[in-house]
């Protein structure tokens, strides 16, 4: 349904959980399309450097036109060294994890080591590939293991399993394919590779409407596993600076002549 | 006046089932029953089955594992080889049975199941621990059910991974399964116990330790010389490219001639030194 031009706001009690109340805005919440389901439309990354594997993605989970949670953890925990990284219908992906996490801790307490990378993944494809047809997710399974060290496997919708070096998905990752495929080297270090994720998945967030909020990263090494999360406001493209954005006029005669401030310009 | 147990007996063994009282004496009529000592009978006499029937045995060496086993020729017209006790249950993982033979094929069947769900589910190829713990834990489930008899079967299960190595594995009827570097089990498994831990196979590689393995395997047949007998042996190292193979037949042919040799010379080397011992004797008793 189209949203009306004017709130209507009405005082019988039963109608009161209609209004929320959002910042300065008064939404009507009759208006807006529940229908759509909850997808993580996500920008994510994995990206293997010299030492270890760091994994990043964005926090914005919408529903149709409506951001369910802003700051939501798209890095989902399978066992000590392996996580994964979801992409698709939340509801989906969040199951598929958290079955693989049930038969990798099984498989762990069996092998009473730690399991390999590529059972966490084959786990995962299993599940996308056999009930692709009910199922829209896209999952990246990265981690460590003392065998083969640092891996990263992507699974896309149709349940293929390809090994990679850097793995991008979601709808954003479209968006940075093109600086992904300049910048990226082989064999990085840690500080390189942080900076070079930080700046693809920010170009992603900056135009993609399903990525947003702040950037996550994950970083896995043999000794151990560390989070982080850049802010919005230490995000290298603010998403609200308009001076950055190719749509602003590119001439300073056209700046004075307007006299608006553009914040930063 | 009589309980069940009694009751039983007579009916069964009639009048003699009071006179002749067996080992078990009435404990042991089925799996599911504890005696007073606190030992279940029925899973003893499945170890009994193995006690008397063919050696078996593993060596863990520097390099990689050997298996092994004698075969008595039971008919001189089979088919040479058709009476095989070595298989391989995955590319790096070999068995060999000893005991009640069929109960042993059935438990390997089991194995190559194992292994194949392990491989579809996880993509790694099953370990050798895993893999022996769940024959172990179905052999064991035999053991408390009513229904069922224990596996009258010894296995040794050889097993070389990427990440853990060389590995051997003796799973008995009771279902208990240890690691082991070198083990035995069947007719001759003192001797060949004691032969295993005399050698110190961790520090040789596996071509060296065929030999013994072939040697040990003759000195176990010692016994019973007059019954023609057949070795079978199998390995997993970097001449069978890491992947677990009986051993080629040339390979094998010289090893048990060397084997045999070897034994031989052994043999009078000892009785020589037993005469030189007795000369001594005597010469002392006649020296004045």
């Amino acid at each position: 349904r189209p949203p009306r031009s004017t709130p209507k706001p009405s005082s019988a009690a039963s109608d009161v959980y209609k209004r929320q109340v959002h910042g300065d805005y008064l939404i009507d919440m009759e208006s807006i399309d529940w229908s759509q389901p909850i997808r993580d439309g996500t920008t994510i990354m994995a990206v293997v450097y010299d030492g270890g594997v760091m994994l990043g993605a964005d926090s914005r989970t919408t529903g149709g036109a409506l951001i369910y949670n802003r700051v939501s953890d798209k890095i989902e925990p399978i066992h000590k060294r392996i996580f994964c990284l979801r992409s698709g219908a939340s509801a989906h992906t969040q199951k598929i994890a958290q079955l693989c996490r049930l038969y990798i801790g099984q498989l762990g307490s069996e092998l009473e080591e730690t399991p390999p990378v590529y059972s966490a993944a084959k786990i995962i494809q299993s599940f996308i590939y056999n009930y692709k047809s009910f199922l829209s997710a896209a999952m990246i399974c990265a981690g460590w293991d003392p065998i083969k060290g640092p891996q990263i496997y992507t699974i896309p919708l149709g349940g293929t399993l390809v090994r990679e070096n850097i793995a991008t998905g979601g709808s954003g990752s479209a968006y940075m394919s093109g600086f992904c495929d300049t910048h990226y080297k082989a064999g990085m270090t840690r500080k390189e590779c942080r900076d070079f994720m930080i700046q693809s998945i920010s170009l992603a967030m900056f135009r993609d409407s399903s990525s947003g909020g702040i950037i996550r990263l994950l970083d896995i090494t043999k000794d151990g596993v560390s989070r982080e999360y850049i802010s919005h406001d230490q995000l290298p493209l603010k998403q609200n600076n308009y001076s950055q954005s190719c749509l602003l006029y590119t001439s300073d005669a056209a700046d004075e002549g307007l006299g608006v401030d553009l914040g930063g310009r | 006046q009589m309980c069940i147990r009694d009751r039983y007996q007579r009916r069964v063994h009639g009048d003699q089932g009071f006179v002749i009282k067996m080992a078990g004496s009435g404990y042991d009529y089925d799996v599911s029953t504890l005696s007073p000592e606190g030992k279940i009978y029925q899973v003893e006499y499945a170890m009994k089955a193995t006690e008397n029937s063919s050696t078996i045995l593993g060596m863990v060496c520097k390099d990689g594992v050997l298996l092994g086993t004698e075969k008595l020729i039971v008919s001189e017209m089979m088919v040479s080889g058709s009476d095989r006790r070595v298989y391989s249950v995955t590319k790096q993982i070999g068995m060999v049975i000893t005991g009640l033979l069929p109960d042993g094929r059935c438990l390997i069947d089991r194995a190559k199941e194992e292994s194949a769900s392990f491989q579809k589910q996880y993509g790694i190829p099953i370990t050798g621990k895993v893999l022996a713990d769940r024959i172990a834990q179905f052999m064991h489930m035999n053991t408390i059910y009513l229904w069922a008899r224990p596996y009258g079967c010894n296995i040794i299960i050889a097993s070389l991974d990427e990440g853990t190595g060389p590995a051997l594995h003796l799973i008995d009827p009771s279902g208990q399964c240890f690691g082991y570097f070198g083990c035995a089990a069947g007719k001759g498994r003192q001797i060949a116990r004691n032969e295993i831990e005399k050698l110190g196979s961790k520090n040789l590689t596996c071509k060296e330790c065929a030999f013994h393995l072939a040697k040990i395997l003759h000195k176990c047949h010692e016994e019973m010389k007059e019954k023609k007998f057949e070795l079978e042996m199998s390995w997993i190292c970097p001449e069978s490219g890491m992947v677990h193979q009986m051993l080629p037949k040339d390979i094998q042919k010289e090893l048990e001639a060397r084997a045999q040799e070897t034994l031989e010379k052994e043999a009078m080397a000892d009785v020589q030194s037993q005469i030189m011992k007795n000369i001594n004797i005597c010469l002392l008793y006649t020296s004045d």
